[in-house]
């Protein structure tokens, strides 16, 4: 009769933690994280931010050395081709540093716009925190919405996206990655062409679905850089690399190809972003 | 202060310690791109050493936690999955699995990969399709690399979670009267 009893507990108290979690999940998906859950989560991880700057300024070193103990075969190799490649890149550097001030003495003979992306004004922010769960494709980086971070701005490494802010807390900010599922913009492609780019996950190249039109089917190549489209209504500025085309595929019976673009950067191998301090409007 | 009020304290203590650890040097600590997935880890931990009620409330508070640091999924995924994954360790440890040395890194490897598969398939009905979006071949991975993790940190993990029970009987504090107490597996 008393084990019966404790059965019957142990059944009650299992279901009322299930539906709670349940009611939790239900509620937050309904808000998109906007809601009172959003603001809690909002809360906590600002609150424990300070605590996690210091954890992993101590235990990084660990990480780092185990990280790079498990990959000590790819890195050898990857800093083999990284060698070949800034010997090309010192002796392209050379040339290209006269073209630009070329080009810079063009435009400014011509008094010619540099872009929307030099005007925007930027802050840079130190990467504190990587996705912690295997399905999340954000950082979290040191500042939030006190050094003027804000939920849609365009994040950039090296000046090519790597994501957007999707919730900013006062301190810290969330950045969610170009590879995530979740994220889309619009890219300019060739001929006039604009398509969609999406993440496809963690280490798998972005997808770009071309929007149908009367114009002929854009003939990107494999190597070329494709950027945003900053059309009306999109979420960043134009002109931003997004990534190189790396692979591109038509389905049979489809008239327009689909490209899939590698990222210029990988964002978890460096610790420092730039949020460009922009909003649509 | 009682026994019961003092494990309680210092598993609480335990969660917030090991969400630090895990948003910092575990989200860095990536094979193959996959990181070890510790909260997992204290509610399998839970549920052995404390039974089914333990594991559940472990695990909820363990996943809850873990929630406020995730981004991509609503509060309360991870909270479902791992109460629902400790409860399972702890009601399995109580009926049919048997005592053996290798119980515990067991438990991790099959409550890890359980867990991952939970967390996926749960979502995707709830409507975060984007779990899946990754493809096959990425889940198959973490299922497999954070499983692989989970054994390799089980022990350790094991070891600590024992001791900050400590006190509390085993299971009759902490958790179900049913299951039994934590000396068998920390031995």
């Amino acid at each position: 009769m008393a084990a019966y009893r404790r059965n019957s507990r142990t059944r009650n108290v299992l279901a009322v933690l299930v539906l709670l979690a349940l009611t939790l999940v239900t509620i937050d998906a309904r808000s998109h994280g906007g809601g009172a859950l959003g603001q809690i989560r909002s809360k906590v991880a600002d609150a424990f931010s300070p605590l996690q700057r210091a954890t992993h300024a101590a235990l990084r070193p660990i990480g780092n050395f185990i990280t790079g103990a498990a990959d000590y075969g790819s890195l050898r190799a990857e800093n083999e081709r990284l060698r070949q490649e800034l010997a090309q890149a010192q002796s392209q550097a050379a040339v290209s540093q006269a073209e630009q001030q070329q080009a810079e003495q063009v435009l400014h003979n011509h008094q010619l716009d540099r872009g929307v992306l030099g005007t925007i004004p930027m802050v840079a922010v130190q990467i504190i925190q990587q996705g912690p769960s295997n399905f999340d494709n954000t950082v979290t980086v040191d500042k939030g919405a006190a050094d003027g971070l804000s939920r849609g701005q365009p994040v950039l490494a090296a000046g090519a996206l790597v994501g957007t802010v999707v919730s900013a807390a006062a301190h810290i900010a969330t950045v969610e990655l170009v590879t995530d599922p979740n994220f889309q913009v619009g890219v300019s492609l060739a001929g006039g062409n604009v398509g969609s780019a999406q993440g496809a996950g963690r280490g798998l190249p972005i997808r770009v679905q071309v929007f149908s039109t009367n114009l002929a089917v854009p003939d990107n190549k494999r190597g070329q850089v494709v950027v945003t489209s900053g059309l009306s209504l999109e979420k960043f500025p134009k002109g931003i690399p997004v990534g190189t085309v790396t692979n591109i595929s038509t389905s049979p019976g489809a008239v327009e190809p689909v490209f899939y673009l590698t990222p210029m950067v990988d964002p978890l191998s460096i610790s420092y972003l730039d949020v460009a301090l922009w909003s649509p409007q | 202060m009682t026994d019961l009020i003092r494990a309680r304290m210092r598993i609480g203590l335990l969660l917030i310690a090991a969400v630090l650890i895990e948003t910092t040097l575990g989200s860095d600590m990536r094979v193959d791109g996959v990181a070890p997935d510790l909260m997992v880890l204290v509610a399998v931990c839970a549920g052995l050493t404390g039974g089914t009620l333990a594991g559940a409330w472990v695990g909820f508070w363990s996943g809850l936690l873990f929630d406020m640091f995730l981004t991509a999924t609503p509060v309360g995924l991870s909270a479902l999955t791992y109460c629902l994954i400790g409860a399972a360790v702890g009601a399995l440890r109580a009926t049919v699995v048997q005592e053996r040395r290798s119980l515990l890194p067991l438990a991790a490897l099959v409550g890890t990969g359980a867990g991952v598969l939970l967390f996926v398939g749960a979502g995707d009905v709830l409507g975060q399709t984007q779990l899946l979006g990754a493809g096959r071949a990425w889940l198959i991975r973490v299922m497999i690399v954070e499983s692989l993790w989970n054994v390799v940190l089980a022990l350790p993990v094991g070891y600590i979670y024992a001791w900050v029970a400590r006190g509390s009987a085993g299971a009759a504090l902490v958790g179900s009267p049913v299951a039994r107490p934590a000396a068998p597996i920390v031995k």
